[in-house]
């Protein structure tokens, strides 16, 4: 994919979204309002009065394939390095499929619905292959298109890509991989006394 | 409730009898009733009952199992939401109190429960009001109200301020307003035993315009606090460690409190679960039943003061129980409202009678006028950058950062605005990072968070509101809360004073970072909604004009001489300083005054 600086989404959208637009309806064009509910049968939402952890019991809102995506989609927003785990050791999708399961707001859940199915759009078209196929270059260069556009809220792809964004990185610095391995977090623990600095010109703690 | 207890009252003594309960006596007339257990009411109740008086507390809220809500200690990935709030609870947003008007429940129907904003977590959301349940209309205000026992108590920000002859006297220094009736020595005693009987943490001074208090031993300030401490000083600007309600040493007198020990996500928005932060249950209430004079029944939303018709003092008050919707009328010799600036306001305009026509102890017209608070909104985030990439640090085991003090119309008087403002602000590490909003996302997103982790350093200003009559809330004639009470209406904006001040907090809060040598990483310039500081303050003021003002210098009605209104509404003007500690010692004093008077017989 080209590196001469950022691809505009909303020329480049008119091609990918040609391609499908008999798959996908109405419902991906710009849009002032919000994207209408796409009836998927597979994504029946779980009932309001669901309890929190008993995910085996309720209807999950992502297909098992859907569940793989959303891992490696999280996993490029917060990979795993040298220092630590990332999303996917996190388990970050697994907290976003219960945020979705339960959360009331249904145009989320639509977002989240037509999200998933514009990135692999975006992935057959840019790359040629579906995201999770991908390599991990090819999948960061999707991201990028999303994340150096992502002022276009009116597009429905940048409105997921935010969302998935927003997901990640709640879910990741909420996990114990997040808070301890990650920033090391060393509060929440008993203390005689708060160090604190004296000084902070003659060296830095 | 026990069967024996025809109206539920909860009487609490001590540990073993905390949960036992006893009965309002209809046929009994209490001492003393006090309308509220927040930081006012709480206070009322301490200091009437050591004076011996027989007392009944009346809350509108429950009595929630606090610790179970506040759990400061728990890490995220323990809470079934990490902490956020359930599917079926959400909270106004900054954005929706801008483009809605009140009431907010309307269009925000999605979720079974609605908050202020600042029920925006699973820890805070059973001590802020359903906002449905408690509407109010008119004019934008981000109104924040804790119904349960000790009220916003529970979850305040615990920086604990005198204020100064500055304040007290501030008509004098500028000819804006009124004096209040009183002076810093007056009120210095008292400040000096909230001080000692509840605990401060902070550090000695000697500022004019900030009076010391007698500190516990101070929390420490980190590495970007002290840079930005030392380039202060060479400006002549004063930053101090933040001046908590939180006891440090502990409280030999005080069984229900331990002394800070540096743990739990102290910067999470909530309350203390171990009580080295005061909250009024802990701090005031339960010592006050201690003594065997306090009776307190919860669930009471108290809808009228009752009134002699023939001698035309209080007689005591309705209130309605907010579960089973019955009435009830209690009798007491003097009646306390302490219900909030706003709440008691809007109980004074709700009793009216042949007698007061205008509502009670509102002959001047003032009650629900000169409402003030603190603007906030302008801020600065900047980065330490000699502390980016250093390993990580603990700097939230303390109850806050710091506080740069006052520094505009001291010495000199600023041209395009009077009074001044004050900033709060920290830095460090946190348990959820700052700037996840960071553009971008992958390898180098994650670097830079942990990297920059540690070395934010922000603050964000309060400044002083004008009193102005203009400013004031009313009932509304059409709608109702939950109990059929006529809601509370706005008629409040900051005016040009506010908005020029702020333009100053902006430009001030950048110049200062730069100067400390920061990193600008953010300079807030947008003013949060009206409410937003939780600090309304003026709407039953204090003066010796009974014209012009509600309540004399002991928060005394000048109309009915056994009524006192001993919350933040008695305040004449905001100051810039947060309001709890004073709320407190004025309330004292007026207890004082209050036994004093009614042994008597002038009551």
């Amino acid at each position: 994919m080209s590196t001469e600086g950022p691809i505009n989404l909303k020329q480049d959208r008119r091609q990918w979204l040609k391609t499908s637009a008999t798959v996908l309806g109405a419902s991906l064009l710009p849009l002032p309002a919000m994207p209408s509910e796409v009836a998927q049968a597979e994504t029946a939402p779980g009932t309001a009065q669901t309890k929190p952890g008993e995910t085996k019991s309720a209807a999950r809102f992502f297909t098992p394939a859907q569940h793989t995506l959303v891992e490696e989609l999280s996993e490029t927003i917060i990979p795993a390095d040298s220092h630590s785990g990332g999303a996917k050791a996190a388990q970050v999708a697994d907290y976003i499929e219960q945020a979705l399961r339960e959360t009331v707001d249904n145009s989320q859940k639509s977002v989240w619905r037509d999200g998933l199915r514009l990135i692999d759009l975006m992935s057959q078209h840019y790359n040629g292959k579906s995201f999770v196929d991908s390599s991990s270059d090819e999948r960061i260069a999707v991201l990028t298109v999303l994340s150096d556009n992502d002022h276009m809220t009116d597009l429905p792809e940048v409105r997921f890509f935010r969302d998935l964004k927003g997901l990640t990185v709640r879910g990741y610095y909420t996990s114990k991989i997040g808070i301890d391995d990650e920033l090391e977090y060393r509060g929440n623990r008993m203390l005689t006394e708060y160090v604190g600095c004296d000084d902070p010109t003659p060296k830095s703690r | 409730m026990d069967r024996k207890e025809a109206n539920g009252v909860m009487r609490m003594h001590g540990e073993s009898s905390r949960m036992a309960e006893s009965g309002i006596d209809p046929k009994k007339t209490y001492d003393a009733v006090v309308v509220g257990s927040g930081a006012a009411g709480g206070m009322a109740a301490h200091v009437l009952t050591i004076h011996g008086l027989q007392v009944l507390l009346l809350e509108a809220g429950k009595k929630l199992p606090i610790e179970q809500e506040l759990r400061s200690m728990q890490w995220p990935y323990d809470n079934a939401y990490r902490g956020a709030l359930p599917p079926d609870h959400a909270s106004i947003t900054f954005n929706e109190y801008t483009i809605r008007r009140p009431p907010y429940g309307a269009g925000l129907e999605k979720t079974k429960h609605l908050h202020s904003y600042v029920g925006s977590t699973d820890y805070v959301k059973n001590i802020v009001v359903d906002e449905r349940e408690n509407p109010y209309t008119g004019t934008n205000y981000a109104w924040v109200r804790a119904r349960c026992l000790g009220g916003k108590t529970n979850i305040w920000g615990r920086l604990a301020l005198r204020l100064s002859d500055y304040d007290f006297k501030a008509k004098s220094r500028d000819g804006y307003g009124e004096n209040w009736p009183i002076s810093y020595s007056d009120l210095a005693p008292y400040y000096d035993k909230v001080d000692l009987y509840l605990g401060i943490t902070g550090v000695k001074e000697n500022l004019p315009y900030l009076p010391d208090s007698i500190f516990q031993r101070p929390t420490k300030l980190n590495c970007a606090e002290v840079t930005l401490k030392q380039s202060l000083q060479k400006m002549g600007r004063t930053l101090t460690q933040y001046r908590a309600g939180v006891t440090s040493d502990g409280l030999k007198h005080n069984q229900y409190r331990s002394q800070c020990f540096g743990r739990g996500a102290c910067e999470r928005k909530g309350g203390c679960d171990i009580h080295a932060a005061f909250d009024s249950p802990t701090g005031l209430i339960y010592p006050a039943m201690d003594t065997g004079n306090l009776a307190l029944r919860t669930n009471a939303v108290v809808r009228e003061v009752t009134i002699d018709a023939q001698t035309g003092k209080a007689s005591g008050v309705h209130f309605v129980d907010s579960e089973t919707m019955k009435d009830y009328t209690v009798r007491a010799r003097v009646v306390l409202v302490a219900a909030s600036t706003l709440e008691s306001a809007r109980l004074l305009l709700l009793s009216k009678s042949r007698l007061y026509p205008n509502g009670l102890a509102n002959s001047s017209g003032h009650v629900g006028h000169n409402f003030c608070e603190h603007i906030m909104g302008p801020g600065v985030v900047g980065l330490a950058q000699d502390l980016v990439g250093k390993p990580s640090t603990l700097d939230d085991g303390r109850p806050g950062g710091f506080y740069l003090t006052r520094f505009r119309n001291l010495a000199e008087k600023h041209p395009k605005f009077i009074r001044g403002y004050g900033f709060e602000g920290g830095s460090g590490a946190r348990m959820f990072p700052e700037g996840t909003d960071r553009h971008g996302f992958g390898a180098s997103f994650k670097e830079e968070v942990r990297r920059n982790e540690g070395a934010y350093i922000s603050m964000g200003a309060f400044g002083e509101v004008l009193a102005r009559y203009e400013n004031y809330v009313d009932l509304d004639p059409v709608v109702k809360d939950k109990w059929g009470i006529p809601a509370l209406r706005f008629h409040y904006n900051f005016g040009d004073n506010e908005h020029r001040m702020a333009e100053d907090m902006k430009e001030t809060a950048q110049e200062m970072f730069e100067a400390a040598g920061f990193k600008t990483v953010h300079v807030s310039s947008r003013v949060l909604t009206e409410g937003w500081s939780i600090h309304e303050l003026g709407t039953a003021r204090m003066g010796s004009d009974p014209k012009t003002s509600v309540l004399n210098q002991f928060q005394q009605s000048h109309d009915v001489k056994n009524l006192f209104v001993v919350d933040g509404s008695a305040f004449v003007n905001a100051s810039c300083q947060n309001p709890t500690w004073t709320i407190m010692s004025l309330c004292w004093r007026s207890c004082d005054y209050l036994a004093d008077e009614l042994g008597k017989g002038n009551l």
